[in-house]
């Protein structure tokens, strides 16, 4: 999988590459607007990833070109305007997604996932890790054969974790995508953190070896400990 | 071009006062010159006509046809108004012309219609530039008709109307300079405060904010002008106290995670040590960016909130709908403190409300009310309706109340009562201030009834839909 990086801040863009590399992608930078135009154009790439705010030329006008000339490359924006009217902009002007400055590492890493998979269609109905076991078709979970009585909530977030299982998983990203809620306020915070520990007492507690892991700083993750 | 208003008001007051003086001044020495004249011509015109009658009566016949006059008493009468006489005969013979009348200067004989019908006197100027009075008329004397023409002069007239001419010629400038002189003192006189009230102004900056008009005579024009002033300056001296202590406090908010950040990855590399102490070190600074973020979040609401940047997307929903979600979302910390979370009232209510924005702040009451009540209190969360005209929602909780001094400030960004325990329960102090905007932004306000030790009421009070509570299925739609 090729990825091409177009972002200006030098420490951000060696972060980006050196993640992306720990994550077996194979990263292309471009630290201006004509550098990032050029190589999208030359080089054929599974996802670029575009800082919109650029020297020289503007990540919006690249975005616009690009689709104009019909490369039909998934992008993903960066932008540390978060305003709505910028964010439509980004996408009308023909971007997949966008992640607001400053964004969680693991939820990039989600993103990307996502984009990569879109339009392969995988649709999973049951989901396992080491003893632990979800069917969504049933909505049962059981551990080690011995049946958990989880609240609605409660399966929605170990779901989630499922589904990203072996991949931190940030606050942000269960306020969003579990919680449904656009802003992420202190209160939220403390909910998320409140029904992680009640999973935990329902999954991990009664159990000798834990799946549900703190990343501290950054988010939890679900994991068979080795 | 020469500026035709001046620069001070004092200046334009007087010039409009002397303006107007002068115009009526004007007015007036016109009409008094007028009438003086009218009068005097008058007298004359009367003494001519007297004299007329007494001259007739001292004709007489002399020799060879001509006509002499008859010295009369009054001589001293003669030598005050000299008189000017002709008689001429009716074919035109001249008879008699006195001694001070050059010839012809009349005008040679009259035509025959001069002296008919009755005695008016005209203005007649003699060559030499004498003023007269002229009067013609008919008399008969012994059988015949003679024309007789009679003229004093008028020059006592107008030597009598030049004095006074130039007397109101000399005065009218006087009196102008007088009242001009005393009303550009009295206007300075009178607008004096508003001198002192500029200079003071002027010396009032955003460092001396806490410096105020003098008032002088608080109920007279002037005086309400420097109270409404300093009614303005409180405000923005209040405003301004507020940015500097928000900018204090939003540098400290912002200071505190980059020291943490700072100091730990500073001392994590001091010198070697094992991953896990990596990780760890690490891990709290991420902790500290993950505060900072969100505490940039915030503040780019509520400065998007001040700047009007944010339009709200109102629709009509049911009040009791979006606290019941808020209520789900916060009721497991307060389970977790074993608090109740007891909700009462209309379930039918409705407000016009941008769902997301209210319900941010209901959360963020909810909240406050889980934090700062004990462990197993109840938490009581009512909806009313006030009046017919606003909905109210009260969150009552059973903390330790709100002092006095703090309950005007309570809603203020970075605002807390006790700053020590604070960042300790997770918040930047910034959950009141943006409910209170989310409640603002509705066109409501949040009221705030407190007692200390028994904990406090938040009463949001917001208006209510126009068709509130008749159509109960409409409202609940989200974006």
């Amino acid at each position: 999988m090729r990825i091409l990086v177009v972002e200006d801040e030098a420490k951000v863009a060696r972060a980006l590459k050196e993640g992306l590399e720990r994550e077996h992608y194979e990263v292309a930078l471009a630290r201006t607007g004509e550098e990032g135009f050029y190589l999208a154009n030359a080089e054929s790439f599974d996802l670029v990833i575009l800082d919109l705010m650029l020297p020289g030329r503007d990540g919006l006008e690249i975005l616009k070109t690009l689709r104009k000339r019909s490369v039909q490359t998934p992008v993903l924006v960066l932008t540390a305007r978060d305003a709505l009217s910028n964010r439509v902009e980004g996408l009308d002007a023909g971007a997949d997604d966008y992640l607001v400055k400053p964004f969680a590492f693991p939820e990039l890493l989600a993103r990307l996932r996502a984009l990569l998979r879109r339009g392969r269609g995988e649709s999973i109905l049951r989901f396992k890790v080491a003893d632990l076991e979800l069917d969504l078709v049933t909505r049962k979970v059981s551990r080690g054969g011995q049946a958990l009585d989880l609240t609605g909530r409660e399966f929605e977030l170990l779901e989630y974790l499922l589904r990203h299982q072996g991949q931190i998983v940030s606050r942000e990203m269960l306020a969003r995508e579990v919680w449904k809620e656009t802003a992420r306020a202190t209160p939220l915070d403390n909910v998320i953190d409140v029904h992680i520990a009640r999973l935990r007492r329902k999954v991990d507690d009664p159990f000798p070896s834990k799946l549900i892991h703190t990343v501290r700083g950054v988010g939890f993750v679900l994991r068979e400990d080795t | 071009m020469i500026r035709l208003r001046p620069r001070h008001v004092r200046t334009r007051l007087t010039f409009w006062y002397v303006a107007v003086l002068a115009v009526l001044l004007l007015i007036f020495a016109a009409g008094t010159v007028a009438f003086f004249y009218f009068s005097l011509r008058n007298e004359l015109d009367a003494s001519l006509l007297q004299d007329f009658e007494t001259v007739e009566g001292l004709l007489e016949a002399g020799p060879d046809g001509m006509i002499a006059l008859r010295s009369h008493h009054h001589e001293d009468e003669e030598e005050e108004r000299p008189r000017f006489l002709e008689v001429w005969s009716a074919d035109g013979r001249l008879l008699y012309r006195s001694a001070n009348v050059p010839s012809d200067a009349f005008g040679g004989f009259p035509n025959t219609e001069e002296g008919k019908g009755e005695l008016t006197p005209v203005s007649h100027a003699l060559p030499d530039g004498t003023r007269l009075r002229v009067v013609t008329g008919r008399h008969f004397f012994e059988g015949g008709p003679l024309l007789m023409r009679l003229a004093h002069s008028d020059e006592r007239l107008w030597h009598e109307l030049s004095e006074l001419l130039s007397g109101i010629a000399f005065g009218i400038p006087l009196a102008l300079a007088v009242a001009g002189f005393g009303g550009y003192l009295l206007a300075r006189r009178a607008l004096a405060p508003v001198d002192v009230i500029t200079r003071q102004a002027a010396r009032i900056s955003a460092e001396r904010l806490n410096e105020r008009l003098p008032l002088g005579n608080p109920e007279d024009e002037l005086g309400q002008l420097a109270l409404v002033l300093n009614r303005s300056l409180d405000r923005l001296q209040a405003a301004f106290d507020q940015l500097r202590r928000f900018t204090a406090d939003a540098s400290h908010e912002l200071r505190t995670p980059l020291t943490a950040v700072r100091s730990v990855g500073e001392v994590a590399l001091q010198d070697q040590r094992s991953p896990e102490e990596y990780h760890e070190a690490i891990g709290s600074m991420l902790e500290e960016v993950d505060r900072l973020t969100r505490l940039v979040d915030s503040l780019l609401t509520l400065s998007r909130a001040d700047a009007s940047l944010m339009t709200l997307h109102a629709n009509s929903i049911l009040l009791m709908e979006l606290v019941r979600e808020a209520v789900q979302l916060v009721e497991v910390l307060a389970e977790e403190k074993k608090q109740k979370l007891a909700i009462t009232g209309d379930s039918a209510t409705q407000v016009p409300a941008d769902r997301l924005i209210l319900r941010q702040g209901v959360i963020n009451l909810l909240h406050n009310a889980n934090k700062y009540s004990p462990p197993g209190a109840t938490i009581n969360v009512r909806i009313m309706r006030r009046n017919g005209q606003h909905v109210v929602l009260e969150v009552e909780d059973q903390g330790p109340g709100i002092p006095a001094e703090y309950r005007e400030k309570i809603f203020e960004r970075f605002f807390r009562t006790d700053p020590a325990r604070s960042r300790e329960q997770g918040g930047a102090g910034l959950g009141l201030a943006i409910a209170d905007w989310a409640v603002k932004a509705h066109g409501g306000f949040i009221e705030l009834e407190s007692e200390e030790g028994h904990g406090s009421v938040f009463r949001v009070v917001l208006p209510a839909s126009e068709s509130a509570g008749t159509t109960k299925s409409q409202g609940g739609g989200q974006r």
